[in-house]
């Protein structure tokens, strides 16, 4: 190999490569992906909150125990329906209220789903049909569990239970127990009359779902007295209960819709964020070692054998060659991880790698990830060329990262939000921005003229800063002494000669 | 044939002028020295010759060819200001210094062990360069510009910062070369050295040539220096410019003798022999590049 700019660039690489950093970065992400499922399951919290009914009469607690219940079979009924749709279970038993997809299940339907085995039934149903491959169904947890009322609280009086109830709802840190109380909720035993109120302990808001569940339940017993008092049959209050409208439910299936977006839009933008993070990290590598040879006065060495373009494309190249390999590195544990693992990374997995089917999707991320890592690399380059030291460089690296790294976070926000909307598109066409947005916006379907548009603004865009940049670069390089201001810089880029 | 040729070549800085319609010639295998005070414009020329920076005007020729990197096989720099990459291994270093100017890898490495060896490092080929001397480290450097054994050899004040015995070795490097046929050339503001490798030298003053030529013709343009013992005075004596007593001893006394610029100690002689001037000794002063250089240099920037 005798190409010089192949030979600078293996030298950067080498230079980079045999850095601590280098290799703690390079390594974190395999490592983040080997822990991630392991952390995730220890730290895994259940979501149930515990309820504590006081309710005197004995007549209250019941029906809202039932009505609890009946929401968690609800919910899981959901899930599961969800769950056969996406694994294409439905032909398990077309029947079923699982197989049914387009409305809200009634309480009726929820309470049959439950008499006739619920999820155990079902899941036995589903394994019959389901492919090998097919992950198990992951029962949701339920929201509220009931825990017993100590008998000291069930015989307290309101009052006393206003003094009680806080310390036992937000306990100082040295009682808290294993199971915490959430919600305490008491009902007197003649609510329904409505002389007295029931009341409801909590340690911060009461979620609007027990609030209903609350509500509904007592409201129903009360109607049920009422309609009873005006003389109406108990089995005609009691089915004038049950009427409820029926509710049909229109949204896409799994993975189609908002969701689709959002799905294929992970790997756009995975691959947007790696970019970042490499490019942060490499280019500040590259910029240390170009700090390092005009620090330690070897730039005159180097220039005496090869020319100075050779030297920045040979810089340039080096580091995308870093990038490129942490990214490679990154993207090979992470589809390793997939491969390893079962469940939600595989399953998100699979419709997120959807994007690259199309070879022309697959090739403008190639190229936008490419020519972003060429269009920021060589502002760093410049950057080194121009500073004595790192903390000169800081000087530089301050605002420029301001400049490119803020609108990232928004980028990312308002592509899943909508990655048609004008913000985004506007973005896409200023070139410092077109990497990231072009590349978060990719795998929700851009139209191909602004794909084509954008890359050619882009390369453009970076021919003219290669020129311009280049002969700061050039004419920085054999400087000394303090920092050019912005108006020496501009000078720089005018001036067509070098030196 | 002409290893260097700069002919009217001017550098400016913005309002800065750097070189002054300076031309020379360096002939093959000469150690020509490059002289010239702080600012006097000479690492700005061995920049152009190098091709690191261009002329404003005029012309440079290096080895028959115009400046430019393809000359890199056949040339070694050796820079004023010096330094490796800290990371890398002695050897590493001079193996890629050794490819950037156009060898093979293995040629590079192999000729690089020779130079370390011959320098003393050869146990230290695989230290790196944060972990060596700062004498090791220069050691290094040299080796990078001669890894090639270079055609033409541009060494930019090579002795500043070197130990006396780093000094001794870069000059036998420098004439070993010199021996094999490569040509020299390198700027300095120590005359001493100049006066024991230089063939040939150029005086620099303010970017202009002050002077070219070989060491004799230097101190030529010194009035010559005598010292006599006589009875007389010899300042009546034709050629005689001043004659100043240093002494006296039995009768005799020592003399300060200048002569006429130009002038010829021979025929001073040779008009005392005829005239009977009686001599008890006739000594010939010879002048040091460090005189020559105070006398054309400060004279050239006295005019500045």
């Amino acid at each position: 190999m005798s190409n010089p700019i192949l030979l600078v660039a293996a030298r950067e690489f080498r230079q980079i490569a045999a850095t601590r950093s280098f290799w703690i970065t390079l390594l974190i992400v395999p490592f983040a992906l080997a822990i991630g499922p392991v952390a995730s399951h220890l730290m895994q919290k259940s979501h149930t909150e515990n309820l504590m009914l006081i309710d005197p009469s004995g007549q209250a607690a019941p029906a809202i125990q039932e009505r609890i219940e009946l929401e968690h079979e609800r919910q899981t009924l959901q899930s599961l329906s969800r769950y056969s749709e996406s694994h294409d279970l439905d032909h398990a038993d077309p029947k079923a209220p699982w197989a049914q997809h387009d409305h809200y299940y009634s309480d009726f339907e929820v309470k049959t789903f439950a008499a006739s085995g619920g999820v155990k039934h079902a899941q036995a149903e589903m394994r019959r049909v389901a492919a090998p491959d097919t992950p198990p169904f992951d029962e949701p947890d339920p929201d509220y569990k009931i825990v017993p009322t100590p008998p000291a609280i069930a015989a307290s009086s309101p009052a006393q239970l206003a003094r009680t109830l806080p310390g036992l709802i937000n306990p100082p840190r040295k009682d808290r127990g294993a199971e915490p109380l959430n919600y305490a909720v008491y009902v007197p035993a003649d609510f329904a009359t409505g002389r007295s109120p029931v009341q409801i302990w909590s340690d911060g808001a009461v979620p609007g779902q027990l609030m209903g569940v609350l509500q509904d339940t007592l409201t129903r017993a009360m109607r049920l007295r009422f309609l009873e008092a005006q003389g109406v049959r108990p089995e005609m209050a009691d089915a004038a209960q049950r009427i409820a409208p029926l509710i049909t439910v229109n949204r896409p299936s799994p993975g189609k819709g908002h969701e689709q977006v959002i799905i294929r839009s992970i790997l756009p933008l995975l691959v947007s964020y790696l970019l970042f993070m490499s490019l942060m990290l490499s280019g500040s590598w590259m910029l240390q070692g170009t700090v390092e040879e005009r620090s330690n006065k070897l730039i005159e060495t180097v220039l005496a054998c090869i020319s100075p373009d050779e030297l920045m494309y040979g810089k340039l190249i080096g580091t995308v060659a870093v990038g490129l390999t942490m990214v490679a590195i990154w993207v090979f544990a992470a589809i390793g991880a997939a491969f390893a693992t079962q469940g939600m990374i595989a399953d998100v997995l699979r419709p997120a790698l959807a994007p690259l089917a199309q070879p022309s999707v697959a090739l403008a991320m190639i190229y936008y990830f490419l020519a972003g890592y060429v269009m920021v690399s060589m502002i760093f380059l410049t950057i080194g060329a121009m500073s004595d030291s790192f903390r000169d460089a800081q000087a530089y690296l301050g605002p420029v990262m301001l400049v490119i790294a803020m609108p990232f976070a928004i980028i990312a926000q308002a592509v899943i939000r909508d990655p048609m909307s004008l913000g985004v598109r506007i973005m896409s066409w200023i070139p410092i921005y077109t990497p990231f947005t072009m590349l978060s916006r990719l795998g929700a379907g851009v139209p191909l003229w602004e794909v084509i548009g954008c890359g050619i603004t882009l390369g453009l865009f970076i021919a003219v800063e290669v020129v311009f940049l280049g002969r700061v670069f050039r004419a920085s390089l054999l400087g000394s002494g303090s920092r050019p201001t912005l108006a020496q810089i501009g000078r720089l880029m005018r001036a067509r000669g070098s030196a | 044939m002409t290893a260097l040729l700069l002919d009217r070549v001017t550098k400016d800085f913005g309002e800065k002028r750097a070189v002054d319609d300076l031309s020379f010639a360096v002939r093959d295998g000469e150690l020509f020295g490059f002289l010239g005070g702080n600012g006097a414009g000479k690492t700005t020329s061995l920049r152009m010759v190098l091709d690191i920076i261009r002329p404003t005007a005029g012309r440079i020729e290096i080895l028959g060819r115009a400046p430019g990197r393809e000359n890199s096989a056949d040339l070694g720099f050796l820079p004023e200001e010096r330094g490796l990459y800290r990371t890398m291994t002695a050897l590493d270093t001079i193996t890629y210094f050794g490819q950037l100017k156009g060898m093979t890898r293995n040629d590079a490495r192999a000729q690089g062990r020779i130079l370390l060896d011959r320098f003393g490092l050869g146990d230290s080929a695989g230290t790196k360069i944060e972990k060596l001397s700062k004498g090791m480290a220069q050691k290094v450097q040299l080796a990078t510009a001669v890894v090639n054994s270079p055609k033409l050899l541009v060494l930019d004040e090579p002795f500043s910062g070197l130990d006396p015995v780093n000094q001794a070795l870069l000059e036998d490097e420098m004439r070993r070369l010199s021996r094999q046929g490569s040509t020299i050339v390198f700027s300095t503001h120590v005359m001493q050295h100049a006066e024991r490798l230089c063939h040939r030298l150029l005086l620099l003053a303010d970017g202009r040539k002050a002077f070219e030529g070989t060491q004799d013709e230097a101190r030529a343009t010194l009035p010559a220096r005598l010292t006599l013992v006589a009875r007389e005075t010899p300042a009546p004596l034709p050629g005689v410019a001043s004659a100043s007593r240093l002494g006296e001893c039995d009768g005799w006394t020592e003399w300060d003798v200048r002569l006429d610029p130009g002038g010829d100690p021979g025929d001073l002689l040779q008009a005392c022999t005829e005239r009977g001037f009686a001599l008890r000794r006739f000594e010939q002063g010879r002048a040091s590049l460090h005189d020559v250089f105070i006398h054309i240099v400060g004279a050239e920037e006295g005019r500045a």
